[in-house]
């Protein structure tokens, strides 16, 4: 007890009279540098996006309080990106967090050469989203395809079929490739809980006759809930706001099918060059996007107090 | 319990099925890019290069045209000029991901010490502010942010890039190693504050060589976001005075006229230094991954 109490008062020693002009030294250029680039942002778009604003009619800018939200809102074009968005979240996110999930379990297992298959899991998520979207584009194209060439081998297929420009197939190239670059995270997210399931719990549940399923749903689950919800909520903020991925892939096309929310904020800035409607755009997604972070982080922070 | 022969290898079939899943588009990507485009476009292609050439990374490092399209025919005739421009977007590149880790490493570790020792009013909502931001994605602020920099006047310019991608790694950077150091003994520290050790001394002689593994973990995690790093780039940046590897790969690639062949050279010449470095550092990065996302 008195040893604890010198030791604070040796920090407190220590800290007294610099530590004010330290704390304010060592925090004070992160705390700048966040806030110009988040915090400023929501202000800059909240204000921009109460004016019109053209890049056409840079002189007259006046306030239009929520007319551009009612006029996004109203419009086809974002009801299309908004209809899409949901479409490819509900589509990717389960995807991801299933077979993430699966290749958890496999990783887990005690086999020889599974250390490389360890390292090799980290590839596609490491390398920049633009490239693996490229990978994919000269896997799908419908010229040159490699998708093609070994479908037509196996008689599949008679002629190339155009995957990334063809409306019924394209959203679902573009999920395709989503998830190849995805589901390295949760993987090795859910590896690392299952790591911490004692050997001891799953050796006397197996002595007890449970079952697989039973084993997983009994023992393995509880375990996982944490990096489950933390998967679930975090894919969704990372499909909502994909971008690179249509850049590369499919431009939003064809006809408006991958347009997904984040195209149409972009195509509406620099394409159409209404900087008011693109900043309705993007901050309704910024504080849809918030809405999720605020749940992530209750989750977060309750299970580190509990930890 | 041992599993029987029988499930395990079907466990290592599952394991080379993802093995397979994982590498076939990389590889098929290194393949197109020794082929010449008039194999590309047989149906099926050549699925290995016969023979390979490397006349495709001559172009690109070198200007040296290759001959295949010297050839005319069924080939379209035009090669991208931009993938010339790959060497000199790979330099930005690498200039701009390790400026942002080194001011990660400076500014990330001395806020993040902060946050672990010290107590004061406002720590908290400070410390939840940078947490919360650390999330926020990209292009829900990119257009702002393109305004803020054009107002700053730095448009097309790499201190521009640097600035916005440690704006968005230190949260990470600072939750990782806050973590880290509140996981250290406090008692090593104490010791040098008593011997007369000021709070910088005993964060430079006693907790940074007890943290370098966090210190690997959040240099790989801001190398490979500002690396990878698409939305900014494309929107700030305008020339080769600052365009990064992705911006130059994707414009290439979304060109209606490039090769094939050249787009596959853009893919394996991006993918190379985060790959390198997802293997030298991948026990870091998980690590690291791990307890960035949440104590699981």
């Amino acid at each position: 007890m008195s040893a604890r109490t010198d030791a604070k008062s040796i920090w407190a020693a220590r800290g007294a009279g610099s530590s004010t002009a330290y704390r304010l030294a060592t925090l004070t250029p992160v705390l700048v540098l966040v806030a110009v680039f988040t915090l400023f942002p929501f202000a800059f778009a909240a204000v921009t996006s109460t004016r019109q604003m053209l890049l056409t009619l840079p002189d007259q800018t006046p306030f239009i309080g929520l007319q551009n939200y009612v006029d996004v809102l109203r419009d086809a074009s974002t009801q299309n990106a908004i209809r899409n968005s949901l479409v490819f979240t509900l589509l990717t996110v389960p995807c991801v967090t299933v077979i993430g999930l699966a290749v958890a379990l496999l990783l887990n297992q005690q086999i020889r050469g599974f250390g490389i298959l360890r390292a090799l899991v980290l590839l596609p998520w490491a390398i920049p989203l633009v490239s693996a979207g490229i990978i994919w584009r000269l896997l799908l194209h419908g010229d040159f395809g490699a998708l093609n060439g070994l479908l037509l081998q196996l008689g599949a297929v008679h002629g190339y079929v155009p995957w990334l420009s063809s409306p019924s197939t394209a959203m679902y190239s573009v999920v395709v490739a989503h998830i190849w670059r995805e589901f390295p995270l949760p993987a090795i997210l859910f590896l690392a809980g299952l790591q911490l399931i004692p050997g001891e719990v799953v050796d006397a549940s197996r002595v007890d006759g449970a079952g697989l399923w039973a084993r997983f749903r009994n023992i393995t689950l509880p375990y996982l809930k944490a990096p489950l919800l933390i998967v679930l909520i975090y894919e969704t903020m990372i499909s909502v706001s994909v971008f690179d991925l249509v850049y590369v892939l499919t431009g939003g096309g064809p006809g408006s099918s991958t347009t997904l929310f984040s195209w149409d904020a972009y195509a509406t800035t620099f394409t159409f060059l209404n900087l008011g409607q693109g900043a309705a755009l993007s901050f309704i997604m910024a504080a849809f996007l918030l809405v999720l972070i605020v749940a992530y982080l209750r989750i977060v922070r309750v299970d580190e107090g509990e930890a | 319990m041992r599993q029987s022969r029988l499930s395990k290898a079907a466990l290592a079939a599952c394991g080379v099925l993802l093995a397979l899943v994982i590498l076939l588009p990389f590889l098929w990507a290194l393949s197109a890019s020794l082929q010449t485009e008039l194999a590309l476009f047989r149906r099926p292609p050549n699925w290995t290069p016969n023979p390979p050439s490397l006349e495709n990374y001559m172009y690109v490092f070198t200007g040296q045209v290759p001959h295949a399209y010297a050839v005319r025919g069924l080939l379209r005739s035009p090669i991208t000029q931009e993938a010339r421009l790959l060497p000199i977007g790979l330099v930005n590149s690498l200039e701009v991901a390790l400026s942002v880790v080194a001011l990660n490493l400076l500014l990330g570790t001395l806020a993040s010490y902060t946050f672990a020792r010290e107590r004061f009013r406002g720590r908290e909502a400070a410390y939840v502010f940078i947490l919360g931001s650390r999330l926020l994605p990209a292009m829900a602020v990119a257009i702002p942010i393109f305004l803020i920099i054009k107002t700053l006047d730095l448009l097309d310019t790499k201190l521009g890039l640097v600035l916005i991608y440690s704006a968005f790694t230190l949260p990470f950077t600072i939750w990782v190693l806050t973590l880290y150091f509140r996981s250290l003994p406090k008692d090593i520290e104490e010791a040098a504050l008593v011997d007369g050790c000021n709070r910088l001394g005993a964060l430079r002689h006693v907790v940074l060589p007890l943290a370098a593994p966090g210190l690997a973990a959040i240099a790989a995690f801001s190398f490979l976001f500002s690396y990878d790093e698409f939305v900014f780039a494309l929107l700030i940046t305008s020339s080769t005075e600052s365009k990064t590897v992705p911006v130059m790969v994707a414009a290439i690639s979304v060109n209606p006229d490039a090769s094939y062949t050249l787009i596959a050279v853009g893919i394996v010449v991006s993918v190379l230094a985060p790959i390198g470095l997802a293997v030298v550092f991948r026990r870091f990065i998980t690590s690291g991954l791990v307890a960035s996302m949440g104590r699981t």
